[in-house]
């Protein structure tokens, strides 16, 4: 057998199904960092995004039998990620409509660009994004900060690429409607 | 044309060189909006803890072994071919084990054990002629849209058996993926707080 580090994700797959379930242990190593810096973005709170990410790790791990290509289960393992965000956010938005409670965010580490921005922008950028439905959020968040391509994000969510580019652009609508002074 | 330029622009379909002074002012706002936006949702690296917490979970669960693998098997979506008389055979013993006269929605169709562990299979139906995919899922799955419907035929009538326990569950469909979808032919609804409306199941254990 070959050396953890250089078991492909197939071959690791594959031993977990085989009863080695130690070996999903190099899954969470490869895309822990990847799930959990989404569902931060999504979400803005590091405990959610970890209890989030660690949701989608064992759904991963239950479902991993019906994976119908194990090369790119990091990329599945993503999808089911998205999708345990999605709900969460879901709820918990049903549950607290009133947005003037803003989940907490981590200091940024700023950028030439970012200095420009003041803290009363940054706290409506913020309200905004949690005014969006999950779904537009998702596909805004994925493109316009992630930088994810078109390609990339249709698999994720499901969508056609003509379907994901209106909802990044009614997303973007949105959030124009609710900072009109700033766009 | 401006807009339809800024929207390209954002899209990656053009540069900023190609647009008129207008349209670019426009591109700037929204440069500087979206580093606004990139600076607000930093991402950041998985606590040390994550991967111990996930495998203690997953130890937790029960050994993986000839059951887990023949379940899977069992839940696994297939086609399923069904000649109309069977079809029919198959609606009518359905429709006998609707628990209560009349009702509409998911119907329950059979029990899969006794006393606590008592499971009830439920049967969903959807009809989606333009769905590629259509899943259901709600508080039974912790809205995961888990469970995959088929449309074998090709009549648009999506449908799936999913096993839950006894209890009242909130769900909706998935429709290729990322659209939830309220059942029509659902009895009972309740408001999801954003305008939407989630089916609601009552599952009740069958009698003994």
């Amino acid at each position: 057998m070959a050396p953890p580090a250089e078991r492909t994700d197939a071959q690791v797959v594959r031993d977990v199904l085989a009863g080695d379930r130690d070996a999903y242990r190099l899954l969470v190593r490869r895309y822990g960092d990847a799930l959990h810096a989404h569902a931060l973005r999504m979400v803005g709170s590091q405990d959610v995004a970890a209890d989030l990410a660690q949701e989608a790790f064992v759904t991963g791990y239950r479902k991993l039998g019906s994976l119908r290509a194990p090369e790119r289960v990091g990329a599945w393992l993503f999808r089911i990620l998205a999708n345990v965000v999605r709900d969460h956010l879901r709820r918990t938005r049903r549950r607290h409509i009133s947005l003037h409670v803003l989940p907490e965010i981590p200091a940024p580490q700023r950028g030439p660009d970012e200095d420009t921005v003041d803290a009363d922008v940054r706290t409506r950028v913020r309200q905004a994004l949690a005014k969006l439905t999950p779904e537009q959020q998702e596909a805004f968040v994925l493109k316009h900060v992630e930088g994810r391509s078109y390609e990339e994000i249709a698999a994720v969510m499901d969508l056609s690429v003509a379907a994901l580019k209106m909802r990044v652009h009614r997303a973007r609508e949105a959030l124009q409607g609710l900072l009109k002074e700033f766009a | 044309m401006k807009d339809e330029d800024v929207r390209r622009y954002l899209d990656g379909e053009t540069e900023m060189d190609a647009m008129d002074d207008q349209a670019r002012s426009e591109a700037r706002s929204w440069d500087r909006l979206l580093a606004a936006f990139r600076a607000e949702t930093p991402g950041a690296p998985a606590p040390p803890w994550l991967e111990n917490r996930v495998m203690a979970r997953i130890e937790a669960l029960p050994e993986p072994g000839l059951a887990r693998r023949a379940w899977s098997w069992l839940l696994r979506p297939r086609p399923l071919r069904l000649s109309p008389a069977t079809l029919g055979l198959a609606a009518a013993a359905v429709v006998a084990l609707v628990l209560l006269p009349g009702r509409r929605g998911p119907a329950p169709t059979g029990d899969a054990g006794g006393a606590a562990a008592t499971v009830v299979y439920v049967q969903f139906d959807l009809r989606a002629p333009d769905a590629r995919s259509v899943a259901v899922g709600g508080d039974f799955d912790e809205w995961q849209g888990s469970y995959p419907l088929e449309d074998p035929d090709g009549d648009g009538i999506w449908t799936g058996r999913v096993p839950v326990k006894p209890g009242l569950y909130a769900y909706m469909f998935l429709v290729n993926g990322s659209k939830w979808v309220t059942d029509p032919e659902a009895a009972h609804h309740t408001d999801d707080g954003f305008g939407n409306r989630n089916a609601v199941l009552a599952v009740t254990a069958p009698a003994t």
